[in-house]
């Protein structure tokens, strides 16, 4: 099957570098935030409640930002090369995000707002230490990344349902269940990007939906403080949302591998019909995981907590079964040379699988009940989206910048940028995990003992990546100078 | 399983994840093999990573319905209320050592999390506490001492501080 029409490649790289640039532009400034913080809890500095609740609310909700908009800007570009797409449409979720965080910005500095990101409801309008106007600057800065992030959606959606020829072809539903027949007519199913496109897609509505359903309820609430919500039904919406809007960061960045690692590896990285089900596995699980947020309220019904936990456990399956047992065959004796590029992608693999495997422990219901809102939770995480998507990120970055200008990078600025990405990240996450397996509660200003302790260890590994990305920053933009080349690296 | 076994555990897997994934990358990188015969190998090995993994998510699965902990409060067991607010619990001075007993927990205002340590400093049981609604947390408390507790749910500027305690005895 023919693309209908492709928007012009120039239009599709400037999308997808605005996106890239904004998303690790404002990457890095939370990454400062984030070390100010763990300084704070190592007891280096001081940084008072209330500010420090404000910086983690920014934090959490600027790292994921940056991320989505990382991750969306790759996609775009990637289906605009397979069927139109209007970039004015881009530029206007785009223009959402920005709103949004200039409103989230808003209600942070002047308006000291501190109930986090993914904030339980009755927070943030019980008990607050902040003024009104700043938790309706907050409420309405997230709407507007949410819908951001919804126009997205529907665009690439839209575009993927006419490309090829409804949800059935998006997700390759003959080509599964017909194989010969689709194979006799000469059809070809979408490429393995567009799986990551058509999910994050279709997840991302979804979650889009229930986070603005709530997201509503709060602003409704915000305006006419009569108005009761019920809190077990705002906190599944929340939760449906926050985990699926931080999950997908992750299959959005894994698109870097499928489209990146071929051009490293010079070999092809094709859909099968293996890789299908495992992206119809994602589809679903990634959707339904979100309960194992919910395992310690137990009025919850039950039956939801154990399809939480098994969707978990599923979910890893096409992690570790399909997409990087591929991406690591893609590799193996393929003869690839190891660039800064191709060293991002393939260490991300191993951010993914380790951080992952920590969820998967986390989310195993006896253990949850000792990790539960321990620092484990942020162990994982920032396993999974330091080590694992923005990897991801910059390896497609440097992927780009290697083709482009035909050059790489020598072997003291790999190791440099490698130890400091990867080894400080490694270092930096251990803080947490053993803190969070010693039961140190996340999310206190003030971390009782060992947490000061390992807050210091982790500090210095997070200074480590900042020098880290640094080198990277620096090799990025010596590449970008460099002419343009027709000669691969 | 202690919180530290699931620790060690992790490091197992991660350690195992990095040599696996380090050293299948590398392995021979200069000496190239066709992509058709890497992945002929390489697919068949996959069916038996598929069938590993399948069966250690299920059994996992299985093992851990007997671990549900929340089960229905025995009807004999002795009933604590437990109210939490910003930014202190209301809790029972002294609790029974060796017999179950059930914390009532709820909350007067905003969530927060009812974390009981031991009196060595692990986690030992936990529960949301909601406003609104009753969560019933079953215990059997087998070692004396005190047991603090602390708030496991960001619930507003003082949350750290937000700590109570009791003895068993």
């Amino acid at each position: 099957m023919k693309p209908l029409s492709v928007t012009l490649p120039a239009i599709g790289l400037r999308v997808m570098w605005t996106y890239i640039a904004t998303g690790l532009a404002i990457f890095l400034l939370m990454l400062l935030v984030g070390i100010s913080m763990r300084g704070s809890q190592a007891g280096w500095w001081t940084i008072e409640p209330g500010t420090f609740y404000s910086l983690l609310s920014l934090h959490g909700i600027g790292m994921l930002t940056a991320m989505v908009v990382a991750g969306l800007g790759t996609l775009w570009y990637l289906v605009s090369r397979e069927t139109g797409l209007d970039a004015r449409v881009a530029y206007l979720a785009y223009a959402f995000f920005v709103a949004g965080v200039a409103c989230v910005i808003v209600s942070i500095v002047p308006g000291h707002y501190g109930a986090l990101w993914s904030m339980l409801y009755p927070l943030p309008f019980t008990g607050t230490y902040w003024p009104t106007w700043a938790t309706g600057a907050w409420l309405v800065g997230t709407a507007l990344v949410m819908l951001g992030f919804m126009i997205w959606c529907g665009q690439i959606l839209g575009a993927l349902l006419a490309r090829y020829g409804g949800l059935g072809g998006v997700l390759a539903v003959d080509y599964v269940l017909h194989n010969r027949a689709f194979a006799k007519l000469d059809h070809e199913p979408p490429p393995p990007q567009i799986f990551a496109a058509a999910i994050t897609a279709i997840d991302g509505l979804i979650a889009g939906t229930a986070g603005l359903t709530v997201g509503v309820a709060l602003i409704v609430r915000w305006l006419d403080p009569t108005v009761a919500i019920d809190p077990l039904w705002a906190k599944n919406l929340t939760y449906l949302f926050g985990h699926t809007f931080a999950n997908l960061t992750m299959y959005m960045a894994v698109a870097g591998i499928y489209v990146g690692l071929p051009i490293c590896t010079r070999r092809a990285y094709h859909t099968s019909v293996p890789l299908v089900l495992a992206w119809w596995g994602t589809l679903l699980f990634v959707i339904i995981a979100y309960f194992h947020h919910l395992y310690m309220d137990f009025v919850q019904a039950e039956s939801l907590k154990l399809v939480g936990e098994l969707a978990s456990f599923l979910a890893a399956i096409p992690v570790v079964v399909i997409t990087v047992y591929g991406a690591v065959l893609l590799v193996h004796r393929s003869g690839m040379r190891w660039t800064l590029g191709s060293m991002f992608l393939f260490t991300g693999l191993i951010g993914w699988v380790v951080g992952g495997a920590a969820a998967v422990l986390d989310s195993t219901i006896p253990f949850n009940v000792d990790l539960h809102n321990t620092l484990w939770v942020p162990a994982h995480f920032h396993t999974y989206l330091l080590e694992g998507v923005v990897l991801f990120t910059l390896g497609w970055v440097f992927v780009n910048l290697e083709q482009r200008a035909g050059a790489s990078s020598g072997a003291l600025i790999r190791w440099l940028a490698g130890l400091g990405v990867f080894g400080g990240g490694a270092l930096f996450v251990l803080g947490f995990y053993i803190a969070g397996a010693a039961g140190v509660p996340r999310r206190y200003a003030v971390e009782p003992p060992p947490g000061p302790y390992l807050a210091g260890i982790a500090t210095v590994g997070a200074i480590l990546v900042l020098v880290g990305l640094l080198v990277v920053a620096y090799e990025a933009l010596r590449l970008a100078r460099l002419p343009r080349s027709e000669v691969a690296p | 399983m202690s919180s530290g076994a699931v620790f060690g555990v992790f490091i197992v897997i991660a350690v195992i994840a990095i040599v696996v994934i380090v050293f299948l990358g590398n392995y021979r990188l200069r000496d190239t093999l066709p992509q058709a015969s890497v992945t002929a190998r390489g697919y068949v090995i996959r069916r038996y990573w598929l069938g590993l993994t399948l069966v250690v998510a299920i059994a996992a699965f299985i093992t851990t319905l007997s671990y549900l902990p929340y089960s229905q409060p025995r009807i004999q067991a002795r009933h604590y209320f437990v109210v939490a607010r910003q930014f202190s619990f209301g809790l029972p001075k002294v609790v029974p050592l060796g017999t179950p007993i059930v914390f009532d927990v709820t909350s007067a205002d905003v969530n927060h999390g009812f974390g009981i340590y031991t009196p060595s400093g692990n986690v030992f049981a936990q529960v949301q506490a909601m406003p609104d609604y009753v969560n019933h947390l079953q215990v059997v408390f087998t070692v004396a001492g005190h047991y603090s507790v602390r708030c496991l749910e960001y619930c507003g500027i003082a949350h750290a501080a937000m700590q109570g305690g009791f003895e068993v005895r």
